[in-house]
């Protein structure tokens, strides 16, 4: 990832236009900011926005996507520059490998694995042993991707209940309901899922993978980047679940941070833009990398787990998706 | 690496550098900009301010910050927000 450029986050309704071949962010709260196109890696609208065609040219010729979320915080879809790092021959490896029921399931199967292991980790490692060795027990088991999302769906469950145990009334999840979340806690995994979406989108358009080819996931949905979808499953715990623990212990989330009513609830202007600005933070944390011997940023281990899939494609190099190995 | 960039050119060629200056950094103040390039930014950014420049009148200063550091920052006065990335 191009290290001088900056990923920017819209939190309030704005336009984007094109001015002096450079970008202006105009918006009816504030005043209009004008942001240097060659600064802008992405652009995650959170909140309405408006631009048009010769903004959406600029950004062609800058290969700038802009990764929009919907009212309610989940995905709603992106604008991806025409122009990818495409490769023929790693398309029909991945292919090749979706086709062939047991390299896919293997595939599948570790994606599961490393999922839960991350949701055991960042929630409780106690409390989860159980549910965890079930399900790798049925994981070994499971002979579809279907039974496999199965498994994953009662371990999420149990993980769901367990993480209801340690926040505090308002936030619990009582189970995990989306479009639209019934509930605060709902509303902010939701979110943040959304964002890590688009982060693990802009990501696997750097690699030559094809994003609708998938492993796990469905991959004859349309619309639907479903290879994103399986590369987004271990990373949401590591965000999500762990962002919504740690704000909670800190009391950094207030009711005024959600509007809620009866059934669904929803991030507010200023809880957006507190988690915007918490995830954004959380993504430019470095670890050490055991392999590579040097930090990486959180943002860039996404970039690192589409890789290591392309060469697990072309190279036949075993696939380990992501484990929280810190 | 953090890069502040402060002109000072003909009156009437200062539209031309603003322009050229806002394609790579943010306005700060009326003629002084700030932000990160990289060094082939950089260079491309001089080579782009290079052709709208009168070299025998204008000057450009541009200060920069080794990798990894941000210069602090002091503010008097009608403050414009810092430039952010969260808008």
């Amino acid at each position: 990832m191009p290290a001088a450029t900056r990923t920017y986050w819209l939190t309030s309704p704005c336009r984007i236009r094109r001015k002096d071949e450079s970008l202006v962010i105009e918006r009816d709260a504030a005043p209009s900011v004008h942001i240097p196109v060659t600064d802008v890696r992405d652009i995650v609208a959170c909140a309405e926005t408006d631009l048009n065609t010769s903004v959406v040219s600029l950004l062609n010729r800058h290969r700038i996507s802009v990764h929009l979320l919907s009212y309610y915080g989940d995905y709603a879809g992106s604008l991806l520059t025409a122009d990818t790092s495409t490769s023929g021959e790693t398309v029909l490896a991945q292919a090749a490998l979706a086709r062939d029921p047991q390299a896919s399931m293997a595939i599948a199967r570790s994606i599961v694995d490393a999922c839960a292991f991350n949701v055991r980790r960042v929630i409780d490692r106690k409390l989860l042993a159980r549910p965890y060795t079930v399900l790798q027990e049925s994981i070994r088991e499971a002979t579809t991707p279907l039974h496999l999302m199965g498994a994953e769906g009662t371990f999420r469950r149990s993980a769901w209940e367990v993480i209801d145990t340690k926040l505090p009334d308002w936030l619990q999840l009582n189970g995990r309901s989306r479009r639209p979340p019934k509930n605060a806690g709902n509303a902010f995994i939701s979110y943040v899922n959304g964002i890590i979406y688009a982060r693990v989108l802009t990501a696997v358009r750097l690699t030559p993978l094809h994003s609708g080819i998938a492993f796990l996931h469905s991959s004859m949905e349309r619309q639907r980047h479903s290879l994103v979808l399986d590369l987004a499953e271990m990373f949401k715990p590591l965000f999500a679940e762990r962002l919504l623990l740690r704000m909670a212990s800190r009391n950094q989330l207030k009711h005024h941070h959600f509007d809620r009513d009866t059934n669904q609830a929803m991030l507010s202007d200023t809880g957006r833009k507190l988690v915007v600005q918490t995830v954004r933070d959380e993504l430019a944390v470095t670890v050490t990398h055991r392999a590579l011997g040097r930090p990486v940023a959180y943002d860039e281990l996404l970039y690192l787990d589409a890789l290591a899939l392309t060469r697990h494609c072309l190279e036949g190099t075993l696939y380990k998706p992501f484990r929280i190995w810190w | 690496m953090h890069v502040i960039v402060v002109y000072d050119t003909a009156a009437k060629r200062n539209p031309k550098i603003l322009r050229t200056c806002r394609k790579y950094l943010h306005h700060v103040q009326r003629s002084v900009f700030e932000g990160q390039l990289s060094e082939a930014q950089l260079r491309r950014f001089q080579a782009a301010v290079e052709t709208v420049l009168d070299l025998t009148y204008d000057n450009v200063l541009v200060y920069t910050f080794p990798p990894g550091t941000t210069p602090v920052r002091h503010e008097w006065g009608a403050t414009k927000p810092a430039p952010t990335d969260i808008l």
